[in-house]
């Protein structure tokens, strides 16, 4: 399960987003986007639960984020299986979630309430806060940053306890053992600290580049011959920034080994990684790894001392989007995050962008080594907004303001004002969290299904790629602008072109003028549209003559042909109105002969039981006779 | 008797994009082999000796590469942090580096740990070279200075603190010892000699430099930034020659190609264009999937290596030379039977009779001579010939008709033949060069098959298909009239503006009528 509760995206590279699952049984899925935004989804029925904004979320946006663990609401029970039942019984109230931003500040978040609970700034980090990890049970909050240091957090009194210097360079990752005794912190080294004393117990060589990742494997039971000092046995696992291994580490007491003992090869950088511990000494371990390159690796290893190899994965997981038509490939999906479910043999994946993530539950089978979905997330594009569950805190802000957020363009999430927050919204928490009635559901749902698009959001501009094209004489560039059908965005276009790429498109369009009227009678409306908005312009020019006299040349050519292509025209469609007329005329008179026949049959040839019926058949038509 | 006077066939201009021997020339690759390296690939550099191995930089690590193999047959990876352009020496032994600590270190490629370590700099190294004399080493760092390295005792020579930003790429000559070029991100390309202890030639680039690169013979200096590529000429102390500007997006890297004929830049823009070193115009491009970093050409051409953003490195082998001489060539005439009786002088009273040279005629010719119609009609309605040459097919449709024999070798055809025709029209009918004579064609083709027309799906379902086109092809001939109106009207005010000798100027035809209208 999530032990290290998340936190562990890749602080560096732009694909990772900070994400996590909630501890325990996954309700939740918190993710802190690019535009500074938190956003918590539920992960059972894929529906946006909370939506949050810090107030200086343009500036400091959050780079890393940590559930706290269930423990900390039940705190009164110290049996480790009661614990355990009470929490997923209270699970709805999973609350805090701990927020590191760029500007060094830590931000406490109750999901149950729906707002900021504290903040932790005095006394900490004066740069970008790098990976937080809660303590299991003490309630503490252990910190990590780029200014060297790792902060220790006493979060009832949001004060810092202890704070002390990690490393030579920035401290990029952190990770608390399972008995909460010791503290791995990784820059390009591995340290393992003593978290009583804040000593340094153990070195080991790390990675070339800065470590993204840290988590705790495995404990071997204290069963064994030996009584457990909470250091034997223990291995940890390390995934770094542009590193395609992840090596894990064993801690003895006895023995000051530095290298990894093992290592798991993947495709690419890992953005997301999980795993699940292994209770007894027979079941593996089972790792899932998200790659950069929107992969999903799993493997599944006893961990057993040495391994020369690196390990590959047994399982890969790829999603892509269904082909449209023959010539289109499926395009992989990126993958945000991939937990393990509680009962191991299923995944929860999210997967799309990270506005609109896909949250979908996958069962593991381990004969196939490799599973590709096939999902089409094209109408999940259209940002949803459910006003009526989410808690929007926007900051305080002139009502005449534009807010301009990142992200794709129409998303106005957050510029909506609050909504207001009265007492009403009170008992209702106080009910229960997700209680919206059928009809504004519908209502939401309605909304929805008017704003989704077939296609993706056209995100890149005509005249820029226009010009860019143009300019570099890029042919496909050039086709993906001057193939659209559509009048309006022809003439948006043409408006907005700069005037130097004019004589440029003109000369484009006289090459692209020769073709098949197929394509040629779109050039027209592009050579029309030029001519209508750059009328003036082109009027002025000195040399117009000779930048035009070519493209008039060629088009009085070919209209030449027009009065004897009328006339052939003629002659076809009177062609082809005779044969459709012979084909109209041949189906109507088919059936009638057909009918004719059989009854000359009938009449001639009947010589069966049921003659005296037929002969009063022919009598009633033929009433003559 | 007479002798045959073949069909003339009119030559059009070839429409669309001219193959030159460029284009055959670059496009003469194999699909390329991918190789995914850990990081973006920074720097490519081919090994000067045989086998002309490559080192590929990347992240923390420089692999080096055989020519055919996709496995690195050497990697040094004891880089701490990112390692920055591994360059080879003149004799392939030797490989040189920078790193992002600021460390400069130099290899023997078959050994693993650094020979030297060159400590000095205090920021990123991105460029190092060697020098002509093989003995020294320049390298350009993000802490604004250029420094000379001795190899032999692994000392600094002399500083350089003339750039006032990161230096980020820069060039060694290959003729003088002395000479080295950097550019940086202030703008300038500044050439520095040893001797001197200052930089000799400065000029403005206008944007921040990203690569450099010194003409074999010294004295061009190419220089990439922006979206620019810009030639300098050094002899002329630092003059522009060209500035080119053919991609939409950052050039990253220059290479010269082995012949020094052609000058190719890899851009941003996922493009590597190819440029005539004497004319300066794009010759051929290439497209690549992703953002493109650094390029290197192999030894006469053989690979191309390019290394993009996202750790990818495409590596392209030139084709092998096809086996042509596999048939045994048909025995010509010997030598002498076409010299002879040449060398015979012409005596005072003798006439001179040549002997009637036998004309060869193509086969549509031998079948026109003897007037069977339809048979060269079929002849040139072959596949090979209506997609290959289709003026052909034409020429001959309109001397058919000029001897008025068109209907008869139209008449009398069955429904595949008929269809063939049809196809053939409904191919090249939009055609302007074409149209005249095959509408023509096809208004004959109405009139013999239309009292039996219906009686086959297949030419009716060619002749709906035709008429489409002709429906068609009218549209966008009304919207060209339109569009011819509005030009009229374009032109008319300019030559009301415009005093008329710009009209006697333009000789062309439309110009004329434009007058009349007006």
């Amino acid at each position: 399960m999530a032990a290290g509760g998340g936190g562990v995206a890749d602080p560096l590279s732009p694909a990772g987003v900070p994400c996590a699952f909630s501890p325990l049984n996954q309700a939740y899925f918190a993710l802190a986007s690019a535009d500074g935004q938190l956003r918590v989804w539920e992960t059972a029925n894929n529906r946006l639960h909370q939506e949050y904004v810090p107030s200086a979320h343009l500036s400091g946006t959050c780079t890393c984020l940590a559930w706290a663990p269930a423990r900390l609401q039940a705190k009164e029970s110290p049996q480790r299986k009661k614990r355990k039942s009470e929490a997923i019984g209270t699970s709805n109230q999973i609350d805090l979630l701990a927020l590191g931003t760029a500007v060094g500040s830590i931000l406490l978040y109750s999901t149950v309430k729906g707002e900021l609970h504290s903040k932790l700034i005095s006394g900490g980090h004066e740069n970008k806060v790098n990976c937080i990890q809660w303590h299991q049970d003490n309630g503490c909050l252990y910190s990590c940053s780029d200014d060297k240091h790792i902060v220790e957090w006493n979060t009832q009194t949001c004060k810092v306890k202890c704070k002390w210097k990690g490393d030579n360079s920035s401290v990029s990752s952190l990770c608390i053992s399972p008995d909460g005794k010791m503290l791995l912190s990784a820059g390009r080294t591995i340290k393992l600290w003593v978290l009583e004393t804040k000593e340094i117990y153990r070195h080991f060589t790390g990675h070339a580049t800065p470590v993204s990742s840290l988590l705790f494997t495995t404990v071997r039971p204290p069963s064994e011959s030996q009584p457990f000092d909470g250091v034997t046995g223990l291995y940890f696992l390390s995934g770094a920034v542009h590193d395609r291994l992840l090596n894990v580490w064993q801690v003895r007491s006895e023995n000051k080994e530095k290298n990894a003992v093992m290592s798991f090869t993947v495709t690419d950088e890992p953005v997301y990684i999980d795993l699940t511990l292994s209770e007894n000494k027979e079941e593996p371990v089972k790792l899932a790894v998200v790659c950069k390159d929107a992969q999903v690796h799993l493997f599944e290893h006893i961990l057993n001392g040495y391994c020369k190899k690196p390990l590959t994965s047994n399982c890969t997981i790829q999603i892509v989007t269904p082909g449209k038509g023959k010539k289109s490939t499926p395009k992989p999906i990126p993958i945000l995050a991939a937990g393990f479910c509680s009962d191991k043999m299923s995944l929860l994946l999210v997967y799309g962008s990270w506005f609109q993530p896909t949250i979908e539950r996958v069962a593991l089978s381990s004969k196939e080594p490799h599973m590709c979905l096939v999902r089409d997330i094209s109408n999940c594009w259209a940002p949803k907004v459910e006003t009526a569950i989410t808690k929007v805190r926007t900051p305080v802000m002139n009502c005449e303001a534009k807010v301009l957020v990142p992200g794709v363009p129409g998303h106005h999430a957050a510029i909506k004002p609050a909504p207001p927050q009265t007492e009403e919204g009170e008992s209702k928490r106080k009910l229960g969290e997700n209680e919206i009635s059928i009809e504004e559901r519908l209502g939401a749902l309605d909304i929805d299904t008017k704003k989704e698009k077939d296609d993706l959001p056209q995100t890149n501009s005509f005249p820029v790629l226009l010009t860019q094209g143009l300019e570099s004489n890029d042919f496909e560039m050039l086709n993906k602008v001057l193939q659209t059908r559509n009048l309006n965005l022809i003439k948006r276009t043409v408006l907005r072109m700069p005037l130097h790429a004019v004589i440029p498109l003109l000369q484009e369009l006289t090459k692209r003028l020769q073709g098949h009227p197929n394509s040629a009678l779109l050039m027209v409306q592009w050579l029309k549209c030029v001519l209508t908005v750059h009328a003036s312009y082109l009027s002025t020019l000195p040399d117009l003559v000779p930048q035009l006299g070519t493209l008039y040349q060629l088009m009085e050519s070919r209209v030449k042909t027009f009065q004897k292509l009328s006339h052939l025209h003629g002659k076809l469609i009177l062609l082809i109105t005779q044969v459709t007329a012979s084909e109209k005329s041949k189906g109507m008179t088919c059936p009638e002969q057909k009918a004719k026949l059989v009854y000359e049959e009938e009449s001639s040839e009947e010589e069966s039981d049921d003659e005296i019926e037929k002969d009063s058949d022919v009598s009633d038509l033929f009433p003559v006779t | 008797m007479a002798g045959y006077k073949p069909v003339a066939i009119q030559t059009y201009p070839v429409l669309g994009e001219k193959i030159t021997q460029d284009t055959l020339y670059w496009n003469n690759y194999k699909t390329p082999v991918q190789i995914k390296e850990f990081g973006a690939v920074s720097k490519v550099d081919f090994s000067p000796q045989p086998p002309y191995n490559y080192a590929v930089t990347a992240s923390s690590r420089i692999h080096i590469y055989g020519r055919y193999s996709q496995e690195p047959i050497k990697t040094f990876s004891r880089f701490k942090d990112t390692a920055y352009c591994a360059t080879f020496r003149q004799d392939g032994r030797l490989l040189v580096a920078g790193s992002e600590d600021g460390g400069v270190q130099l290899f023997d490629i078959t050994g693993r740990a650094p020979l030297r370590q060159f400590e000095g700099h205090t920021k990123a190294v991105h460029t190092v070279d060697f020098t002509a004399d093989k003995y020294h080493v320049v390298s350009g760092a993000d802490d604004y200075t250029v420094k000379l390295w001795d190899i032999p005792n692994s000392k600094e020579i002399l500083t350089f603190r003339e750039h006032s930003d990161y230096v980020r790429c820069g060039c060694a000559s290959k003729l003088n010892p002395d000479l080295f070029v950097t550019g940086s991100y202030d703008h300038t390309l500044k050439m520095f000699d040893a001797r001197t202890n200052k930089s000799v030639i400065s000029v403005e680039h206008g944007q921040p430099v990203e690569s450099v690169l010194l003409f074999p013979s010294g004295g061009l200096l190419v220089s990439a930034g922006g979206r620019y590529v810009k030639i300098w000429d050094i002899l002329k102390g630092g003059q522009l020659l060209v500035s080119l500007k053919n991609h939409h997006k950052t050039v990253t890297c220059l290479y010269l190609s082995s012949s020094g004929q052609r000058l190719l830049s890899g851009s941003l823009d996922r493009k590597v264009k190819i440029y005539s070193t004497t004319s300066y115009k794009v010759v051929h491009s290439f497209d690549y999937a992703a953002s493109i970093l650094s390029l290197a050409l192999a030894h006469d051409d053989e690979t191309i290596v390019v290394g993009m953003t996202n750790g990818i490195l495409s590596v392209k082998h030139r084709k092998s030379e096809a086996k042509k001489d596999s048939l045994p060539r048909r025995r010509r005439p010997a030598y002498r039977t076409f010299i002879k009786g040449k060398n015979y002088m012409r005596q005072r009273d003798d006439i001179l009779i040549n002997r009637p040279s036998k004309k060869h005629l193509e086969l549509y010719d031998r079948d026109l001579k003897n007037f069977r119609v339809s048979k060269a009609l079929d002849r040139v309605l072959e596949p090979t010939c209506t997609i290959k040459t289709p003026e052909i097919t034409v020429s001959i449709i309109k001397e058919l008709n000029r001897r008025g024999v068109l209907a008869n070798a139209l008449a009398g055809r069955d429904e595949k033949e008929i269809s063939r025709v049809l196809n053939f029209l409904i191919r090249n009918l939009s055609q302007p060069r074409f149209a005249p004579v095959l509408i023509n064609a096809a208004e004959i083709i109405i009139d013999i098959y239309l009292p039996v027309i219906g009686q086959s799906p297949v030419v009716d379902k060619k002749f709906l298909l035709l008429q489409g086109l002709v429906e068609k092809e009218i549209d966008y001939q009304r919207e060209l009239l339109e569009t011819l109106g509005m030009m009229d009207m374009l032109f008319a005010t300019m030559t009301r503006k415009e005093s008329t000798s710009v009209l006697q100027h333009a000789s062309d035809g439309f110009l004329e009528n434009k007058k009349v209208e007006s």
